[in-house]
């Protein structure tokens, strides 16, 4: 972290000393011209403005820049055997820039002439995300900018929920047609970025803010070109780069909900003093000697003082207290431009910058939190579940996120040239309160009753430096693009306590066999991940059409560090903490050793070496070729086969081995545990039915891949959930240790069809089959604690529909135009054939009148996923408004087994409003204005067997809220 | 140009993360009493007299009272291998909790012969225990400095066979055999459970476990003595359990019988039985738990079958409850004499619909007016007020706590 921000630091610096000053005199026509039919830019096309006799060229990027005096013009864009354009009403003033994107044209039949249309319908909002997505030769979806501005998310993840057959998962995962994070792959600029998240493959999206995106694109059918490990889909995060025009931005919004915000018994414990800039001071750092394999105890051999002294170095803060919430506020500037160097010459050389930075605070309180625990009854006859434990409370969290993001682009002839930094930035501080229940009577539980306050603070960081170069090459028709990207992430958890009194029936004491005894944890990841990747292509003529090879290589590294320390508190002798005690006293000066009771110490749970650390990396050499071609007229086929070679290696250990048995322990040193070469065979057909009409055909070959943690001998106790992961290297009975990859075979068939103004319609159908699926199974032989394991379990498959429908209303009478729908509906099946461990560990429990099939569905996949924008967009009025709705369908989330019965997760139906409307003399200043929750829902999940009636896994309500915004352009 | 000034103090945010580590003041030397720093960390001195053990016993051995053995993980006997551990010998568990806990684990298939005397026990105690084989030798058992109420600094004694257990339902087949409460399953001799409800493991005799009970997640301790799928063809006899942090001695399942039993001053339960255990434990006090004095569950799994408790005396003391049972608790509780009752403490259910649960000659130490205030339901018929101490406390005279007077007047 500290690497990253220096890196972070000195990039900026640099960034600041190239920026020269901003200046302008006349005013500026900017615009960019592409192929109606491909989608491509067009480079060298003539602009000329017949008014005042000047004109100028496109450049590599098909964008042109014309210097003019103040006034409204008239511009004509004409290439060889292409349809010349007039775009009427460019109003043109001093120091500005006027900018008229997306001038597409068609190549010129028999019929076609010139056309005119004007600056304002050009700059409609989706044009250049459907564009891409017309002419993509895979299967894409996609949001821009524009669009999240409309919509009004914050983050990246809100705004991606938004794109077809996308969901989310926990407000920070994104699952693509309904498939696992497991298979769905983020990227950064078309780059590998790492995950936050040690218990997650893919990464945490919500610390994205959406002002750092220009847009998010999803491919849903593999292309050679692409990295091979993903399946439901691969996101890219395009970062803003080149701004077409002067940007000085500045925006800060508000938001309130009603059952979180002022209110005075907001849950919280004292952080450091740099917690509201999203990271920790230092008060939370582990104490310097605590890491050491002996610690101070009243039984170690050290003095009184020393134990005093070290239990001393400890923060005492045990309790949450409460306080006042402020509600949500965020705010965000952004500023850029370009401007030329060498100006006069035919082909000028451009220089642009950009700048973004933005802050949000959110405050949650919530009120009704549950925690269940529930076992099958042993009684075939019985059908009810019964809990084993339930935690019922409340939980406060207040989260800052600051993001920073800094660009310079360079254009010189036929070579562009881009630097990107980007720093993120997120501190969450959680204080909780719960009163927990356990039934002695359950299976393995000894019943108790107990009260816990829990206090946490995750920190996350990440830090993003691409550099990028594309080059083109008209003579030959070569292409060239590079990009080196490195970042640095890191996501610590600094001192997360847990301090659970039981109540007895006479006294109330810390029981290690019930409530257990206070803990407190850190746990550290650090990740590195450095990405190069070269992509070469030509065109030419193949079949008498024009054609495309290409071909690249790509290399990823990652290295994870990962590590987690806890200690017990520990008590000397008898405890008395008097009636009611509060966790807030018992770190007070009287109880701690050595004093009169309780003499409290503390004790290392952390062997040396430590099992619950551990190293792993990744290297990844990919190259890929591809061939674009007509084989016949109206039917594109793109054919390509990509290379992997993977190893990962891993360092780390069991607690056989860390315990000292070094002779039947197992310990890895930068060992392999995983090599392998795969083809991967692309095959995409793009048969045009009409100008306007697709039919998509695509199969492909992908995988999924054992992540660091899994491909271990890590035993890992999640301090939050108290469950212990096992790595797979473990052997059991039926699991013989060798976890492998899965590899899966896709089929795609899709038809779509175009229509102006951005209007589409499209269905799709979908087929994967999964070789060898891994997941997380419950281990039956535990019955105490819950264990799980990563696992092959037996084949999969997948299949389903998608329709998507963006439509305006117009066909209803024409005074409807500007009301639109934007409806996307998935729906999957998914199947996973059991394996006999897991259906004998399920017959075993089978109730009464139930029959067990060993097949059921795959864990994390959602049976349908549901979005509906209703839009009223008026352009004139510079008005946006709608109603957006979202849902997922019941979804398998934690395999059960055994004893327990699975969780599913149940449907979030979530109504957002926004409004948006642009105001002031030249419309500079916007106001947003949106309530999120309409429906107030919580967002829960259940276990459910048979014809049980459904129990709580865990229910959180995020409740209503209501944010207004501001923007005003400079 | 005026402009770029905004953003000045966005980026001095970042340059207040490069504030130092701050220190405790603590050093190396401060907390290595016991051993040299070398490059900061502590070494411990050698000690010819001390065996360190690190790994599984996987051949057959034998620990002599000569030495004092410190466990330095969980330590198993393997199937197939005996341990022979010599009267008077002690063993010491170094400290630790969660991975990091140590204790010595008996798996399935592989023996103890751990066969103390009345004057030579043996003693499983915690690392920080200065007692000495000597001292053992010179029939003083008591820690010369550990008071008998400090917890939690080992793990504890475990010993699994192939017996019977209740713990799913089976098919005739499939038999039950679960992993052990405090072992992760990735251990595999954390496994019990059978079919062989005569297995032996071997003789466990004259042994008294120390200051044990490390904590490994909320609920999920290392008992005293845990006797996982133990067959009857296991002695226990002679146990004595002190200061553990979890419970006492606790069955799971298995046929073992056993007898002379004293468990004082536990964190949790003394006495505790769970998924059908079918074995007797006969003569045994209780002093001081800190729950439940018998925390007595039911099958967990379709094989059903009871136990038996008989000839005790508690000592009630901090105990939550007197007698906790389940619904489904099938048991027969005969002579069983409390004392030291609070307000408060109850046989804390008498119905038992599912189960069966056989009270006799149930001994409570209260005004017999009052009694019905330390039940809760109808009293029934096999409780009554008495003072009449039900165990023969004239075996016990080896014990710690006999030495520390504790026991006297049962």
């Amino acid at each position: 972290m500290k690497i990253s921000q220096k890196v972070f630091i000195g990039v900026f610096i640099l960034l600041f000393l190239l920026v020269g000053i901003v200046h302008g005199q006349n005013g500026i026509i900017r615009g960019h011209v592409i192929d109606g039919k491909t989608g491509e830019d067009l480079i060298a096309a003539t602009v000329f403005i017949p008014s005042i006799g000047t004109g100028t060229s496109t450049d590599l990027d098909g964008k042109f820049s014309i210097h003019v005096p103040e006034g409204s013009y008239v511009i004509k864009i004409s290439y060889l055997s292409y349809q010349t354009i007039t775009v009427t009403e460019i109003v043109v003033e001093a120091d500005e820039v006027t900018l008229v994107p997306n001038i597409s044209l068609e190549e010129s039949g028999v019929n076609l002439g010139e056309a005119t249309v004007t600056a304002t319908a050009v700059r409609s909002s989706e044009a250049a995300v459907m564009l891409l997505k017309k002419n993509s030769t895979t299967v894409l979806d996609g949001i821009s900018s524009s669009n999240i501005k409309l919509v009004g998310d914050a983050t990246a993840i809100e705004a991606a929920k938004r794109v077809t057959g996308v969901s989310i998962e926990e407000g920070k995962y994104i699952y693509v047609r309904g498939l696992g994070d497991r298979y769905t792959k983020v990227m950064l600029n078309k780059t590998d970025i790492p995950g936050l998240d040690p218990d997650k493959n893919s990464l945490q999206m919500d610390i994205f803010p959406t002002s750092l995106i220009d847009n998010i694109t999803v491919n849903k059918t593999f292309g050679a070109d692409m990295p091979a490990d993903f399946t439901g889909g691969i996101v890219n995060l395009e970062t803003k780069d080149f701004p077409e025009e002067k940007i000085f931005e500045v925006s800060a919004g508000f938001s309130y909900n009603s059952d979180m915000h002022f209110k005075s018994d907001f849950l919280t414990y004292d952080g450091g003093s740099t917690d509201f800039l999203g990271f920790d001071d230092g008060r939370r750092d582990l104490p310097g000697l605590a890491r050491s394999s002996s610690i101070p105890t009243p039984v170690s051999g050290a003095s009184t003082d020393q134990v005093t002294r070290f239990v001393n170095s400890f923060d005492p803060q045990l309790g949450a207290k409460t306080t006042k919430s402020f509600m949500d506020y965020d705010a965000s500037i952004t500023l850029g431009n370009q401007f030329q160097i060498g100006r006069g010459t035919a082909q000028e050389n451009k220089l642009g910058y950009i700048f973004s930075a933005s802050y949000r605070s959110d405050y949650r309180l919530y009120n009704e939190v549950f925690y269940g625990e529930y076992q099958k009854f042993i009684d075939p006859e019985k059908l009810e579940l019964r809990y084993a434990t339930t935690q019922e409370g409340r939980l406060g969290e207040h989260s800052v996120l600051i993001g920073i993001l800094g660009g310079l682009a360079y254009q010189s002839g036929n070579s562009k040239y881009r630097l990107t930094a980007m720093h993120l930035q997120n501190g969450e501080s959680r204080a909780g309160q719960f009163d927990l229940d356990n039934d002695g009577a359950a299976v393995g539980q000894s019943g108790y009753i107990a009260y816990s306050d829990n206090l946490e603070y995750n920190q996350r960081s990440m830090t993003n430096v691409l550099l990028n170069g594309t080059h083109k090459f008209q003579e030959n028709n070569w292409e060239m693009d590079w990009r080196l990207a490195t970042t640095l992430s890191d996501s610590y958890d600094p001192d997360i306590r847990r301090t659970a009194f039981t109540v007895l029936p006479n006294r109330t004491i810390f029981a290690a066999g019930a409530g257990g005894n206070p803990s407190r944890i850190w746990r550290n990841l650090d990740e590195i991940n450095t990405t190069s990747r070269i992509d070469l292509s030509k065109k030419f003529n193949l079949f008498s059409s024009p054609s495309k090879f290409k071909f690249g290589g790509m290399h990823t590294y990652k290295d994870r560090d990962y590590e987690i320390l806890f200690y017990d508190i520990q008590f000397f002798g008898e405890q008395s903490w008097g009636e009611n005690p509060t966790a807030s006293q018992v770190l007070e000066p009287e109880n701690l050793y050595p004093a009169e009771v309780n003499n409290v110490y503390y004790q290392s749970g952390n062997a040396n070496p430590n099992p619950n650390e551990y190293q792993s990396n990744v290297n990844n050499f990919a190259g890929y070729t591809s061939l674009e071609f007509n084989p016949v007229p109206k039917l594109k086929a793109v054919l390509g086969i990509r290379g992997e070679y993977y190893v990962q290696r891993h360092t780390g250990r069991d607690q056989a081995y860390a315990g000292g048995n070094t002779a039947k322990g197992n310990n890895l040193v930068n060992e392999k545990v995983l090599e392998s070469f795969d083809l991967f065979p692309a095959v995409n057909l793009i048969y045009s039915i009409t100008r306007d009409q697709n039919l998509r055909l695509s199969a492909s070959k992908t995988i999924a891949r054992p992540s660091f943690k899994e491909l271990s001998y890590a035993q890992i106790l999640d301090p939050l959930t108290n469950r212990i992961y096992n790595g797979s290297l473990f052997t059991y009975k039926d699991w013989d240790g060798n976890l492998t990859e899965t590899r899966i075979q896709n089929y795609d068939l899709r038809w779509e069809l175009f229509l102006n103004q951005n209007q589409i319609l499209s269905i799709s159908g979908f087929y994967k089959s999964f070789d060898d699926p891994i997941e997380l199974v419950r281990i039956p032989e535990q019955q105490t604690s819950t264990e799980y394991q990563p696992r092959n379990v037996g084949d999969g498959q997948v299949y389903g529909i998608e329709l998507e429908v963006r439509k305006n209303f117009e066909f209803i009478s024409p005074g409807l135009k500007n009301f639109a729908i934007n409806t996307n509906l998935t729906l999957i099946k998914s199947k996973i054939d059991m394996s006999t461990a897991e259906f004998e560990a399920r017959k075993v429990y089978e109730k009464v009148g139930e029959t067990i099939d060993p097949v059921r569905d795959m864990a994390g996949q959602a049976p349908y996923v549901v979005n509906v924008g209703l839009t009223y967009t008026n352009f004139e009025k510079g008005i946006n408004t709608g109603f957006f709705y979202n849902v997922k369908g019941e979804t398998l989330h934690i395999v059960g087994g055994g004893l327990f019965p699975d969780i599913f997760f149940q449907p979030f139906h979530s109504l957002n409003f926004s409004f948006s409307r642009k105001i002031g003399l030249d419309k500079r200043t916007t106001i947003d204005i949106r309530v999120s929750n309409l429906l107030n829902q919580k967002v829960e999940s259940y276990y459910k067997n048979f014809t049980a009636q459904p129990k709580i896994f865990s229910s959180i309500n995020p409740g209503r809220s209501f944010s207004l915004g501001i923007g005003h352009k400079f | 140009m005026k402009k770029i000034l905004f953003i000045l103090p966005f980026l001095a945010l970042f340059f207040f993360t490069s504030c130092g580590d701050d220190d405790d003041g603590l050093t190396c030397e401060d907390i290595c009493t016991n051993g040299t720093c070398v490059d900061g960390e502590c070494i411990p001195n050698d000690d010819e007299d001390v065996v360190i053990v690190t790994e599984n016993i996987s051949s057959d051995a034998t620990w002599t009272s000569d030495k004092v053995y410190q466990l330095g993980g969980r330590i198993a006997v393997l199937s197939g291998s005996t341990l022979t551990i010599e009267p008077g010998t002690v063993i010491k568990g170094e400290a630790g909790s969660g991975p990091n806990a140590t204790a010595l684990l008996v798996a399935r298939g592989g023996n103890l012969m751990a066969e103390g005397t009345a004057s030579l026990p043996i003693i499983f105690t915690s690392v920080a225990d200065e007692i000495t084989p000597e001292q053992v030798a010179s029939g003083n058992y008591a820690s010369p400095n550990l008071d008998p109420d400090i917890r939690g600094l080992w793990g504890g004694v475990i010993v699994l066979g192939n017996a019977r257990i209740s713990a799913s339902n089976d098919d005739g087949e499939q038999l039950s055999e679960v992993q052990i409460e405090g072992i992760p399953t990735s251990d595999p001799n954390g496994l019990y459970g059978g079919n062989d409800d005569a297995d032996n493991s071997g003789i466990i005799r004259y042994i008294s476990i120390r200051h044990g009970g490390s904590n490994i997640g909320a609920g999920n301790e290392i008992n005293g003595l845990t006797l996982g799928g133990v067959g009857n063809g296991t002695v226990v006899d002679h146990i004595e359990v002190v200061a553990n942090q979890d419970d006492g001695v606790e069955w799971f399942g298995g046929s073992v019988n056993t007898t002379n039993v004293v468990v004082w001053n536990t964190g949790d339960d003394a006495i505790d039985a769970d998924q059908s255990w079918s074995g007797t434990l006969d003569n045994f006090i209780v002093v001081n738990p800190s729950d439940h004095s018998f925390e007595l569950d039911g099958p967990e799994g379709s094989y059903k079958a009871g136990y038996t408790i008989k000839n005790g005396s508690v000592i009630s003391g901090n105990a939550s409850t007197l007698i906790n049972t389940d619904d489904n608790t099938i048991c027969n509780l005969e002579n069983i004499y409390f004392t030291g009752i609070s307000e408060g403490q109850l046989i804390d259910r008498v119905d038992h619909v599912e189960g069966e649960v056989n009270y006799t000659n149930i001994i409570l130490d209260v005004n017999p007016d009052n009694l019905a205030d330390f039940v809760n339901g109808p009293v029934p018929a096999g409780v009554s007020a008495g003072n009449t101490p039900q165990a023969d406390a004239s075996v016990f005279g080896w014990t710690w706590a006999a030495q520390a007077g504790v026991l006297s007047g049962l």
